[in-house]
């Protein structure tokens, strides 16, 4: 599913944020990437959904290489993926509803088509009654939840979530990872970058540890 | 054209969200274009003034005796064959002796003793509205000098000369001016949707989280800037319509009218158009800067 041939990115042209980095991931795994401020956790992810671009190296999704893709092409591969932030990145100005309706607005599907779908995933992050608010008046796990249905609501071939319970109490951490694993069970290849050593002891997935840019480490439970 | 309609609401719905900067984009553009359309009006009357005085210019060419009737037949339908002559008039000496005891008036008594004939015999020769310019009539002096019909030639290609001079200062004012305003005006607009463009950045920035193609991202603020563009310029040509009703029409009218012009003209159609479609792209180029620059898809 997910292919990197050394993988290497700068910044600046003095330091690596990412220095030659081989990995696979097969389809239907939950991996962890781990490491210290500033490993390069977020950089990995940030070439995986072709936020980024890599200095040196091959990035390949589904078979499909990002390294040489145009805009329009990176932009059908993201519709395939979930991406969760650890600040959420809701548009504050539109509703619960119109948020998680998003991805599909932007697909040219209208709201009708949609709306169905869009209250089956609200309800199953929990968050339906909540639809016609707005952002900013949700706590901060209620807007995780809302960000995770906006992840799901495409059924995306890959999950990426960036320190996706940073800002959350460990009951909200469970509960979002409950929607993770669930999304795991139904066939969505999972990567969570996370320094949260609780969540990895209790859920323990294929860890990948990153340390200065290089892969140290790849271990199974 | 579903979704046509769909990016057109939402470049409305962008711009009814910044009410504030969305009009600072269009007033821009309208105060641009105002200056321009006075100027285009100003150098437009001008214009119909030049056309309108160079009805008199013509070339005055004496005999240097009273042709006979079969010459004066001769030259006049030679000269009726030239491509810069529009018309030629024959003045005989009693002619211009009667025009001139008129012009004289009280004065007239000057003219007692003198014989009737005295003034000599003369062509009045007017040009082509397209040989109307000093080099036109230079060729047509040179020409009639070659034939060897006439003693003296008159002219007033001096005037002329500085006349087109003017002209085409003011017409190079003009165009570097409305240049500069067009540029500032550009830039000004540009930064007005880069604030918007930075006033909804988290949507922008989602969009393409979720696969937003740059088409779909980018139009919806290419047509907000050309509507803004072309808004302005509607107001632009109001507002230039306006002013030319209440102040124009008089003022310049008293000064141009002095001159012998009937009538102030306000812009033709066609400037009407290009100054709504120079405002629509102003808007659109302003906004195609500001996305190349800030969105990096
Ligand atoms: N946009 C950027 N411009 C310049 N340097 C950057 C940029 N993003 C990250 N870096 C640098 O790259 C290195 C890796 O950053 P990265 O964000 O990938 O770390 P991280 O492992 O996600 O850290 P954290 O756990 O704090 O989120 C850091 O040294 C960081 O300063
Ligand atoms: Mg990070």
């Amino acid at each position: 599913m997910i292919q990197a041939f050394n993988l290497s990115k700068q910044y600046r042209k003095d330091s690596a944020a990412l220095r030659d980095v081989t990995l696979k991931i097969a389809k239907g795994e939950f991996v962890y990437i781990t490491g210290p401020s500033g490993a390069g956790k977020s950089t990995l992810l940030k070439l995986l959904y072709a936020d980024e671009r890599p200095t040196r190296g091959q990035i390949l999704v589904d078979g499909q290489n990002l390294t040489r893709m145009n805009a329009r092409r990176i932009a059908m591969v993201r519709r395939r993926l979930g991406v969760v932030f650890q600040d959420f990145k809701l548009i504050n100005s539109r509703t619960v509803f119109e948020n998680v309706a998003f991805p599909l607005e932007v697909q040219g599907k209208k709201r009708y088509e949609v709306s169905n779908r869009v209250y089956q995933v609200l309800k199953h992050v929990g968050i339906e009654h909540k639809m016609k608010r707005y952002p900013l008046e949700l706590s901060g796990g209620e807007q995780q939840r809302v960000a995770i249905a906006r992840a799901l609501i495409i059924d995306p071939m890959i999950l990426i979530a960036d320190e996706p319970t940073g800002n959350l109490d460990p009951d909200n951490t469970r509960e979002v990872m409950e929607l993770f694993k669930g999304a795991n069970a139904r066939g969505t290849t999972v990567l969570i970058a996370t320094h949260d050593r609780n969540m990895i002891e209790r859920f323990p997935r294929r860890l990948l540890a990153l340390d200065q840019g290089r892969l140290v480490e790849d271990r199974m439970p | 054209m579903r979704r046509l309609i769909y990016l057109l609401v939402r470049a409305l719905r962008n711009m009814a969200q910044s009410p504030f900067l969305c009009s600072a984009a269009v007033g821009t553009v309208t105060v641009a274009l105002l200056i321009l359309a006075f100027f285009a009006l100003v150098v437009l009357n001008v214009q119909q003034l030049t056309r309108h005085w160079s009805r008199d210019i013509q070339v005055v060419a004496y005999f240097d005796k009273v042709p006979s009737a079969r010459r004066l037949d001769g030259v006049l339908s030679r000269l009726k064959g030239w491509p810069e002559v529009e018309g030629v008039r024959y003045v005989s000496p009693r002619q211009a002796y009667d025009r001139f005891f008129r012009r004289l008036g009280d004065d007239a008594d000057l003219l007692a003793g003198l014989p009737r004939d005295f003034l000599p015999a003369a062509l009045e020769i007017r040009l082509q509205p397209a040989a109307r310019t000093s080099a036109g009539v230079a060729g047509l002096v040179e020409r009639l000098r070659s034939s060897g019909d006439f003693s003296d030639l008159r002219y007033g290609q001096e005037w002329l000369e500085k006349f087109e001079a003017f002209l085409a200062v003011l017409r190079t004012a003009a165009v570097i001016l409305g240049g500069f305003l067009l540029f500032a005006a550009l830039f000004i607009v540009a930064n007005t949707i880069k604030l918007t463009l930075y006033a909804r950045r988290d949507e922008l920035e989602v969009m393409a989280l979720v696969g937003a193609t740059p088409v779909f991202i980018k139009t919806p603020f290419l047509v907000e800037g050309a509507l803004q563009g072309g808004i302005g310029g509607l107001l632009a040509l109001a507002g230039g319509y306006g002013l030319f009703r209440l102040f124009l029409r008089q003022d310049l009218g008293a000064l141009l009218l002095s001159t012998g012009l009937d009538r102030i003209l306000f812009l033709p159609p066609t400037w009407q158009l290009v100054l709504v479609l120079t405002g629509t792209l102003l808007g659109f180029l302003g906004s195609l800067l500001s996305l190349r620059r800030l969105v990096r898809i």
